[in-house]
């Protein structure tokens, strides 16, 4: 078995980890269901690779991510960083002060109220099971004007990343930074979060929960990273990740630098030099310590293309994050497939692969390209072989932003991951079915990918009851796409639909090209040219002027790799 | 005003609405943390939106938990956390000097003096107090045999203000010999060579020193020991995990046959580095009852972990990157980086190695060595939050140790050196000034009267006639400081209450510049950004 650590810096990657964890736990509900979906309890997914058993003090069983969150202080809302399992259910009052005999004061702060959702989850573990059916099946009409209102409640008011999430967590795992002093508005450049980590306590605390992971893992196949590449969060990162470098040295990291779509109103030529320098830099500072890097996050999710059939509220985080998450999610199933299994197993599913091998197929290659371009197709169309062509591959639409579009590059590699293609009645369709048809696709492609790595497997991806509802009209029950809209105008959401077919992609391509160049032109105007106006700023960043040269060498090196040898296609862009 | 015209949205604060408002943030941030100072000081449960508990009567983890928003107030908060991360403590005597210099020199703005010509007074008020106390210090000759009576007053006097008695005894015991088994003759004392590791278990009075050190995880494998006597250790930074090696990896074999092969070469090489530890182990162990504990940075597989077992060792894995440094202080020995040149020498040795396992955690125990020069403090408690305040106290009162031992000075305790300052500035220092620096010279000693002062009212003591009492005891020519109890003046000498050389100097020394700089900010200007949404 190979274990991944996953670790989640910041607020927005958090809000995308907690989908992710909803649909494993949602994955690992489904599988253990008696009467449920056999394509979910044949999957054939090896959750160990994502969770870990443990034992609380009182010798109960857990099974927990083996997560590491790092939030700001107070962004966890009301769920306690102690996590829910490892409740301190010691004799003495909690509130009973042994180490002191004299005054005490107490200062609450105001509880942070469970909303409906997590009250009712909280039920649900206090309620005994039901023994006979027909007790169930009264409860179920009771319970479906219930879930309504839950997700009805979601819809409306997620403050936090955690008031939608349905996973129990390790007390080790949810971590949260103190004494910043600022505000999370302000705290959004480079150079903020540059001294946690040096502050001792701190990073040393976080080094210590990772070691924690790590050592429990029996041989660790990679890091499984998401950065809020926003702010302050992305030196944060970049500390840790030149921590992990060091400490773990050959352990592959897979880094997604997200981003949530802030609305960016009334931004002055100060702020915008101070955007476009944390962008240069952090893309520097955080491509340099991992092997892969995939930045993820448009400016606007709910106008771009890979939004067809959703249909998203940009300025929700809990919204966007979602369909961030279901990628993550289809990218991180060839990590985890069986590949042990029994050969039935290959009739569900083929392209297992670990991370090192995805991160060195990606990096390796013709070009030493370390930032690559996720794709998604959410839902995935269907498999219908003559009527279009090629339909998976076109439906795949970036979600890493300032990308070029049809270009052509002889050079790229890509691997790509569908999971729970139906045909067009509805039919699942069987493994090599959707390898055929993919590869096919291929031929009749203009241009052909260097190399082409695919992963398939029936399982859909299940919606939880806590995603938001952010399907269009033409989304069916199991992901199907319907030629006659459903008529109720409402996005519709997990009470509609069960589970929908996904694909994703990952590729290295010249594509990223105008991402990296608009950051190194913005670092040499802003930063490195004489009487930039930026200069400054990354001086009290405490970058001096040798270490931004490097920067702009870093860059510069970057866009050379990617660009087409002797101008093949330089001018057609 | 001329900055409208640039931006509309700037607000501005003009000269004496922008003094009041630092005066009345540095007084509101003095009003939080007055009440921690002391012996008799109030220990403050913080109860988060979660019902997280967090206990604390230190000063410093006080203001890092406080969400703190006022500019000013960030400002002092940073220069007192800066206090605790140079000298160890001093949080709350920073925050209440820089508070009561702000406070003192409010009155005097009031009556229509400029800030410029008290700043100018607390700049000759700060020299001479600095002078004053190297005068004032009590040197302690520290040499080879350090004296250990004065290491445990201080350290008393730090641990009582953050625990109860007895328990503040108890461990200043620990700290001091803690300190003392890390110290090198002609090396500066490392603090983190001593460990402080924590138990959710037992009672806080369970705490003990163990000259030897605790890991925080357990061997992996079920068939090995979990105790073990007379045991060579050896600390190895070696990979004992099969790894793909970057050109092997991914798709490069064109059968399946071949792929085997690869992986069973690279499995290979790590069998053989596991098997010149157990040949190391076969040569040191053969025909005596010792046993063998290898101690890895890196990881071990279980196939390795096996083959240990099988060969009878002990093997933990991922061990922290400092225990490699303290291990081998510990036992002996050294940290090896490759198996190719294994011997004896490299072995440390311990007497006894045994596991301790509550629920899912492991400890693991390293004692009963022969020379430690590293140990660890075993903090035990029945909750995380106890078990964090005991922890805060226990870094505390290292760090008082370890700036005793480094100042070669300790300061009178319970306000003795703030009283004695404060009467050679107003007696003799503010006669040699000229003009109106006088008053700054004036406030600055009134200034320093603020921790007598707080230690009394937390007491429940009438601040007046304490502070009267303690002059006129000064004036008649002796040393004294505040009881506790009584009220009375006393000798902190006889009391055993001393405080840290350095921490004093370096209050003096922030305080006057953070108060002097606030003092002189006559425009607060917020321009941009006003839209602030509270979180």
């Amino acid at each position: 078995m190979k274990e991944i650590v996953t670790i989640q810096v910041g607020d927005f990657s958090n809000y995308i980890g907690s989908h992710f964890w909803n649909f494993q736990d949602e994955l690992l509900g489904l599988s253990e269901e008696p009467h449920g979906d056999p394509v979910f309890r044949n999957a054939f997914l090896d959750m160990d690779v994502l969770y870990r058993t443990g034992e609380t003090q009182q010798g109960i069983a857990t099974y927990t991510p083996r997560l590491l969150s790092i939030g700001f202080q107070g962004s966890l809302g009301s769920l306690s960083s102690c996590g829910s399992f490892y409740d301190e259910t010691s004799s003495s009052d909690p509130s009973h002060v042994i180490t002191w005999t004299g005054k005490i004061t107490r200062q609450a702060s105001k509880p942070c109220k469970k909303n409906l959702f997590l009250k009712s989850l909280e039920e649900d573990e206090h309620r005994p099971p039901l023994l006979d059916s027909t007790s169930v099946r009264e409860d179920y009409s009771e319970s479906e004007i219930q879930d309504k209102d839950r997700v009805e409640c979601l819809q409306n008011c997620v403050e936090f990343w955690t008031d939608f999430s349905k996973v129990h967590y390790h007390p080790q795992s949810l971590y949260e930074l103190n004494g910043l002093w600022t505000d999370i508005l302000e705290f959004d450049n480079y150079g903020i979060g540059k001294d946690v980590l040096l502050s001792c306590s701190q990073g040393e605390e976080m080094k210590e929960r990772l070691r924690f992971f790590v050592e429990d893992c029996d041989h660790i196949q990679g890091i499984h990273f998401t950065v809020d590449d926003s702010g302050g969060f992305s030196s944060v990162a970049a500390d840790f990740l030149e921590h992990i470098a060091d400490e773990y040295t050959n352990t592959p990291v897979l880094l997604y630098a997200a981003r949530g779509p802030k609305s960016r109103m009334d931004e002055n030529k100060r702020q915008l030099v101070f955007r476009a320098l944390h962008d240069s830099v952090s893309l520097t500072k955080l491509s340099s310590f991992c092997k892969l890097m995939v930045p993820i996050g448009l400016p606007s999710l709910s106008r771009s293309k890979a939004a067809t059939f959703l249909s998203i509220e940009d300025e929700k985080p809990f919204h966007c994050s979602a369909v961030y998450a279901a990628a993550l999610n289809s990218i991180s199933l060839p990590f985890r497939m069986d590949a042990f299994g029994s050969s039935a197993a290959s009739n569900y599913f083929s392209g297992a692969i670990d991370m090192g091998g995805l991160v060195y197929m990606l990096t390796d290659q013709a070009r030493q390209n370390s930032v690559a371009i996720l794709d998604v197709a959410m839902p995935s169309p269907p498999l219908t072989g003559e009527e279009r062509k090629g339909s998976v591959l076109q439906s795949l639409h970036s979600l890493t932003p300032e990308v070029a579009e049809d270009i052509e590059d002889a050079y790229q590699v890509e691997t790509a991951v569908i999971h729970g293609a139906i045909h067009k009645g509805g039919r699942r369709a069987a493994v090599s079915e959707v390898k055929d048809s993919f590869y096919e696709a291929y031929e009749s492609f203009p241009n052909k990918p260097l190399f082409s790595h695919l992963s398939v497997t029936q399982s859909p991806l299940p919606i939880p009851l806590p995603f938001p509802s952010i399907f269009g009209s033409h989304v069916g029950p199991r992901g199907e796409l319907l030629h006659n809209p459903i008529p109720d105008s409402q996005p519709r959401g997990s009470l509609n639909i069960h589970s929908i077919p996904m694909a994703a992609r990952l590729r290295s391509s010249n594509a990223i090209l105008p991402y990296v160049e608009k950051r190194l032109t913005n670092l040499q105007r802003f930063g490195i040219d004489r009487g930039a106006p930026g200069s400054e700023l990354l001086r009290s960043w405490g970058f001096q002027n040798d270490e931004v040269q490097d920067m702009g060498e870093v860059l510069s090196k970057m866009a050379m790799t990617l660009k087409p040898h002797s101008g093949m296609s330089s001018d057609s862009e | 005003m001329s900055l409208r015209l640039l931006n509309q949205n700037a607000e501005v604060l003009n000269k004496s609405a922008a003094l009041y408002m630092n005066i009345n943030a540095a007084k509101g941030l003095q009003d939080v943390l007055k009440t921690n100072l002391g012996p008799k000081g109030t220990i403050k449960m913080l109860v988060g939106g979660a019902g997280d508990i967090k206990l604390t009567k230190d000063g410093n983890t006080l203001l890092k938990e406080m969400q703190i928003q006022n500019p000013t107030a960030i400002m002092i908060a940073r220069t007192a956390v800066a206090q605790d991360d140079i000298s160890g403590d001093g949080t709350t005597s920073t925050v209440l000097f820089i508070g009561e210099l702000m406070k003192q020199s409010e009155r005097y703005i009031a009556e229509g003096m400029h800030p410029r010509v008290l700043v100018d007074g607390f700049d000759i008020a700060k020299r001479a107090t600095l002078n004053f106390l190297e005068q004032f210090k009590t040197p302690v000759v520290m040499g080879d045999e350090p004296d250990k009576e004065t290491l445990k007053m201080v350290a008393r006097t730090t641990l009582r203000t953050k625990l109860y008695e007895a328990l503040a005894d108890q461990l200043t015991e620990i700290i001091v010999n803690g300190v003392l088994c890390i110290r090198k003759p002609e090396e500066p004392i490392d603090l983190f060579m001593v460990e402080i590791m924590h138990m959710r278990h037992k009672f806080d009075v369970d705490t003990r020193l163990i000259e030897g050190l605790v890991l925080d995880h357990g061997s992996r494998h079920p068939d090995m020991k979990r105790r073990a006597e007379n045991c060579y250790i050896l600390t190895c930074n070696v990979s004992l995990e099969y790894e793909k090696s970057e050109i092997n990896a991914g798709f490069f074999y064109s059968n399946a046959e071949q792929r085997e092969k690869m992986v069973a070469a690279e499995r290979r090489q790590v069998d053989e580095r596991v098997q010149k530890i157990i040949d190391l182990k076969n040569m040191v162990c053969s025909g005596n009852d010792n046993n063998f504990v290898v101690i890895n940075q890196k990881g071990i597989d279980p196939p390795s972990l096996d083959l240990l077992a099988r060969a009878g060792i002990i093997a933990l894995r991922r061990a922290k990157r400092r225990n490699m440094e303290r291990l081998v202080l510990v036992c002996g020995g050294e940290a090896v980086n490759s198996v190719d040149d294994l011997t004896p020498d490299c072995l440390g040795w311990a007497g006894l190695v045994y596991e301790h396992v509550l629920g899912e955690e492991k400890y693991t125990f390293v004692e009963n060595v022969k020379n430690p020069y590293s140990c660890t403090i075993l903090i035990k408690g029945p909750n995380d939050h106890t078990i964090a305040q005991i922890k805060d106290a226990v870094r505390d009162g290292l760090r008082a140790v370890k700036n005793t031992l480094e100042d070669e000075a300790v300061v009178l305790g319970a306000g003795a050196f703030e009283v004695a300052a404060r009467q050679h500035l107003i007696n003799n220092v503010k006669k040699t000034v000229r003009g109106r620096a006088q008053l700054g010279v004036e406030a600055f000693a009134d200034a320093l009267l603020v921790v007598p002062k707080t230690l009394a009212d937390n007491s429940g003591l009438d601040t007046q006639d304490v502070l009267i009492g303690l002059t006129a005891e000064h004036d008649k020519g002796n040393v004294v400081g505040l009881s506790q109890h009584t009220g009375e003046p006393i000798d902190p000498h006889l009391e055993g209450i001393f405080d840290n050389y350095s921490v004093k100097r370096q209050i003096i020394n922030s305080g006057p510049v953070i108060a002097s700089q606030l003092l002189l900010v006559d425009e607060v200007i917020r321009a941009g950004r006003n839209m602030r949404k509270p979180t």
